[in-house]
């Protein structure tokens, strides 16, 4: 099985080695370089550090890492069944486990590295003070918002594989961006919450404070709560995955699936 | 091999599947039906892609619904393509061994292997968009076979291949089948079937009409109308001589062919040359499929639609 899983990953790896997706992995590393560059370009003085951690954070464990798994864990199973190259893989012993676990893999060590290469870029342009600690704690948000957020992806595209990326859009743009800043009981089914909990205690943001609203949008949990939560969130998505891919049923015939 | 017990599948109304009770030994088999019959459906079930709506599928005396220890000893050439592009046929072989549990070294030498052994050698390593549909057919047929499997499925599997082509992978087939080795043979042409096995099951409307051997069918259909075709000189005439002599249940004229369907196939044959001496008629043409199996498959889908 564990054999099967890296096949896959070398697999999809050796896929995407093509001018198209190197491509988007040059923008995904770019972006943030880009915008960071242009921030200070048309700033007429030095930005505050808090200014540069909330752009860091909306640019990179946000941006890049929500656009990369999206476009990479979503439709991990629909482009195999638009291929029609499903059955092959799903007549392999424990086949389709693997194509999942090895798709997700592939998704996260693809999606990590552009987000760490322009966060390496990023950082040192904007030159904040204490640019070392903010590194660090975007590296450590990247590392565990990636895993988190192509475990979602994954799961909304294998439970509709026919409109997966709606499916995934409408998710990010209702959960991610829209609930988890509802100060409420309600953003804390988001990973954005948890992200922005953890943004907020290692980047060490005076200036927020324990004000009433800050505590709502980020609770007063300890960030050790917040990482185990974000770190059970995978296996735990990952296996209801798998679980729903075990029970589907998708013909080979023209239908696709049924 | 196969066991099926009353399966149905269901597409919400549709049905796919209808109430197929069969039990098949090691073998080859043709699974003979047109377009649409439930041929990929039954091959889904087989395969467990698919669970029964009512009924129960056993293959190699197991499930097959997600079971790696069945997926072992399968190997299955779907009819679609499905192929990666940007990818050379030997990898996507040597991919799907590794995706069997292969080590590293075993799936490149059988993969190399089995690219050859279907006529890819030259090929295998450039990508498949670059591959015609025959070679993707060849190469489809290579993975099913790489992991040497006891039981073999394949769907349509000489779809866009020359008849060159057909003849070399029915021979690669007919020495794949050894003693322990089993074959699923699903085509809607009788000739691809016939070039691999005697042994066929014949499916309609989701509905298994008939199974055994091309004989076993032909005792079937004793009493069955057969069916000669002539092309002559004066259809009209000829029909209204055969109907008064009686040697016809019925008859159609199109152009000037003339269709008979007649109980007593022995006895028109007899007759038919001094008649047409007779009436100095011209026959251009005499076709009668009957002794092949077209000419069962074609009867046997009149019996279904209750036109016989």
């Amino acid at each position: 099985m564990t054999g099967s899983v890296l096949a896959v990953l070398l697999f999809e790896w050796k896929r995407a080695l093509t001018l198209p997706r190197m491509a988007w992995w040059a923008i995904l590393a770019a972006f943030p370089v880009f915008i960071v560059g242009l921030v200070r370009f048309i700033a007429m003085q030095t930005p505050p550090r808090e200014l540069w951690a909330g752009l860091l954070f909306a640019l990179v464990p946000m941006l890049v890492t929500m656009l990369g798994t999206l476009l990479w864990a979503t439709p991990a199973i629909s482009t195999e069944l638009e291929r029609r190259s499903w059955i092959y893989l799903a007549v392999r012993p424990h086949g389709s486990t693997a194509v999942l676990l090895g798709k997700y893999l592939a998704a996260v060590t693809w999606v990590i590295p552009p987000a760490l290469l322009g966060l390496s870029i990023a950082v040192p342009l904007a030159a904040p003070k204490d640019a070392w600690l903010l590194w660090w704690a975007m590296v450590r948000l990247v590392c565990l918002s990636c895993p988190a957020y192509a475990a979602i992806y994954l799961l909304l595209g294998t439970l509709l594989p026919r409109r997966a990326m709606v499916l995934a859009v409408a998710y990010t743009l209702l959960f991610e961006l829209v609930i988890s800043f509802i100060p409420a009981v309600i953003n804390k089914v988001t990973v954005q919450y948890r992200l922005r909990a953890l943004w907020e205690d290692w980047c060490d943001i005076p200036a927020l404070g324990r004000q009433a609203t800050v505590m709502a949008l980020m609770g007063d949990a300890p960030p050790w709560q917040h990482v185990t939560i974000l770190l059970l969130l995978v296996p735990a998505l990952l296996a209801v995955s798998v679980a729903v891919l075990r029970m589907s049923e998708f013909s080979s015939s023209a239908e696709s699936d049924v | 091999m196969i066991e099926l017990r009353n399966v149905t599948k269901l597409y919400g109304k549709v049905i796919g599947v209808n109430d197929i009770t069969l039990t098949l030994a090691d073998g080859a088999y043709g699974l003979l039906g047109p377009n649409g019959s439930g041929k990929s459906t039954l091959l889904n079930l087989i395969t467990g892609q698919l669970r029964p709506t009512l009924g129960r599928v056993r293959v190699l005396g197991e499930s097959p619904r997600n079971n790696a220890r069945l997926f072992r000893r399968l190997g299955y050439c779907p009819s679609g393509e499905g192929l990666y592009a940007n990818v050379s046929g030997y990898d996507w072989v040597k991919y799907l061994l590794r995706l069997q549990g292969w080590n590293a070294r075993d799936s490149e030498s059988s993969a190399a292997e089995n690219m050859e052994l279907v006529g890819m050698a030259d090929a295998m390593h450039r990508p498949i968009s670059s591959y015609s549909r025959g070679m993707r057919q060849r190469t489809k047929l290579a993975q099913a076979l790489a992991h040497n499997p006891d039981f073999l499925i394949l769907d349509e599997p000489f779809n866009g291949l020359d008849p060159v082509g057909r003849h070399e992978l029915a021979v690669v087939l007919r020495g794949w089948l050894e003693p322990g080795k089993s074959l699923l043979f699903a085509s809607h042409l009788l000739h691809e079937i016939e070039a691999i096995t005697q042994s066929f099951l014949l499916i309609c409307g989701g509905r298994l009409l008939a199974a055994g051997t091309a004989e076993d069918v032909h005792a079937m259909m004793e009493g069955l109308p057969n069916e000669i075709a002539l092309r002559c000189s004066d259809a009209h005439t000829l029909a209204a001589m055969l109907v008064r002599e009686r040697a016809a249940d019925s008859v159609s004229i199109s152009g000037d062919t003339l269709t008979v369907a007649t109980k007593q196939p022995g006895r028109l044959y007899e007759k038919l040359p001094g008649w047409l001496a007779d009436s100095k008629q011209e026959v251009f043409e005499m076709r009668s499929a009957d002794e092949s199996l077209q000419a069962l498959f074609n009867s046997l889908m009149k019996m279904h639609r209750g036109e016989l």
